[in-house]
């Protein structure tokens, strides 16, 4: 009876501990005939007109059954002037540097294709692709079918997307001054002194204004042109400019493509489509760096993020970028 | 032998499967009712629609009084900020908070209860908000 007990406990942990461990040698991976290729989209966040959508096209064949001869892009939808393709590939030196080695002849882009000719002997490399999105593109999906060509004749392709288009626009480092440009526009994504405000004075949304007190904490300030005269102190505003903007303040949202610090954050459409600006003030005081506020026009036909890029309160200035979706 | 690994096993089982099933009474919204007696506030804050504070400098919380007073900066949108209580162990806030709370009628502040964790002890705080001066 002991005995069995004993044999009973000794497999349960036989059961329990037990693990194969089976020697398998290592062989030398057999190398796979024929021409391959590999795509990696570099570029992160929503895909902005003005901005790059970036690639990585990878290609090669067994030395002995060639060399590349091109490697070809069409998007479809054609590329901003600057788009181009690589005509060297990189690797990555010790020093964590991209060293490059020429390959062929400048890329040569036609309507929606663009060409890279091989003229060094060459079986396998890799070419970096910069499409510049275009307005054709907004709010619409582009996709890309890369390909390449051996000289034994065969071809590879690989497709890539589609991708969504921002509808949103984009405009960056505007600097407003207290004393000079200090009428912001969201319909026109400019700043104008009041002369100019003057005569658009429609198209007027936010008043900047930088104040300083002994009894109170202002600074930095952005405020609707509607605003109590308690938010404007000191500001007579051009005739006609009367609009009346609801602002968000927001803190941390350091947008990528308007900020360009080393935060992974992007604002997308959705953002602007989801936001609620019910009770929102029409004034934001005590702006600081890094922050940023919301803005909604007084028609409700825009919407946008101004991010404060800088603050100077020597000059009494601010360098703003803002992001801007329209509504309807 | 068979007698110990018997008590054995079934002392090893007892050790594993044992729960321990105390009922301890809950509230209305399922919070736990201990015999936590205290009542009082904490910490005070008060985050603007950025969530950064919009206070001047630290709250007065006067414990006996059962007040709290905050000076915000000039210019705070008080129809958006977001209260935080901080209680003492136990203890919850009546009424909850749930999102942003309009502060803008400074002249009938706002009453918040405090309820100890045996629920036995409600003390209601007074809020009272100043703005900085106009300047």
């Amino acid at each position: 009876m002991q005995l069995k007990y004993y044999s009973l406990l000794l497999l349960t942990f036989a059961v329990i501990f037990f693990t194969a461990c089976q020697d398998e040698e290592y062989s030398l991976p057999t190398l796979e005939g024929g021409l391959h290729n590999d795509c990696i989209k570099r570029t992160l966040g929503p895909n902005v007109v003005g901005l790059n959508l970036e690639f990585a096209y990878a290609m090669a064949l067994p030395k002995a059954e060639g060399k590349i001869v091109s490697a070809q892009v069409e998007a479809s939808i054609a590329g901003g002037a600057a788009t181009y393709m690589e005509y060297r590939s990189f690797s990555t030196n010790s020093s964590g540097v991209d060293v490059p080695v020429t390959i062929g002849s400048p890329s040569v882009t036609s309507a929606t294709k663009t060409e890279v000719i091989f003229t060094k002997d060459t079986c396998a490399a890799t070419l970096r692709y910069f499409y510049i999105i275009p307005e054709e593109a907004r709010g619409k999906t582009v996709k890309f079918t890369f390909s390449a060509k051996a000289s034994n004749g065969q071809t590879v392709t690989y497709e890539m997307g589609p991708y969504t288009v921002a509808k949103m626009d984009m405009k960056l480092d505007l600097v407003v001054s207290d004393n000079n440009n200090s009428y912001i526009s969201i319909a026109d994504m400019a700043v104008y002194n009041a002369a100019t405000a003057a005569t658009k004075a429609a198209n007027i949304d936010l008043v900047y204004l930088y104040r300083t007190y002994t009894t109170a904490t202002f600074n930095h300030a952005l405020v609707a042109p509607a605003a109590n005269p308690d938010y404007k102190p000191g500001i007579t505003l051009p005739a006609g400019v009367g609009n009346s903007a609801k602002i968000w303040k927001v803190w941390a949202l350091r947008d990528q493509h308007l900020a360009r610090l080393q935060y992974g954050i992007y604002i997308d459409d959705i953002d602007f489509q989801e936001l609620d600006f019910s009770g929102a003030p029409d004034y934001a005081i005590n702006l600081r760096a890094e922050a940023g506020t919301w803005v909604e026009t007084a028609d409700g036909k825009y919407r946008a993020y101004i991010y404060i890029n800088k603050i100077d309160n020597t000059k009494k200035e601010m360098t703003i970028s803002i992001k801007r979706y329209q509504m309807k | 032998m068979k007698k110990y690994f018997i008590t054995f096993i079934v002392i090893t089982l007892a050790a594993f499967a044992w729960v321990s099933c105390t009922d301890f009474p809950v509230d209305e919204d399922g919070l736990l009712i201990t015999e936590r007696g205290q009542c009082y506030v904490g910490n005070f804050e008060l985050l603007g629609s950025d969530f950064q504070t919009v206070r001047t400098k630290a709250p007065v919380i006067d414990t006996t009084a059962q007040t709290i007073n905050v000076e915000v900066f000039y210019g705070t949108d008080l129809k958006n900020v977001y209260p935080q209580f901080s209680l003492v162990t136990d203890a919850k806030l009546d009424p909850k908070i749930t999102g942003k709370v309009d502060f803008s009628d400074l002249a009938n502040p706002k009453v918040y209860t405090v309820i100890s964790g045996n629920r036995l002890v409600k003390k209601p705080y007074t809020v009272y908000i100043t703005v900085q001066p106009k300047p």
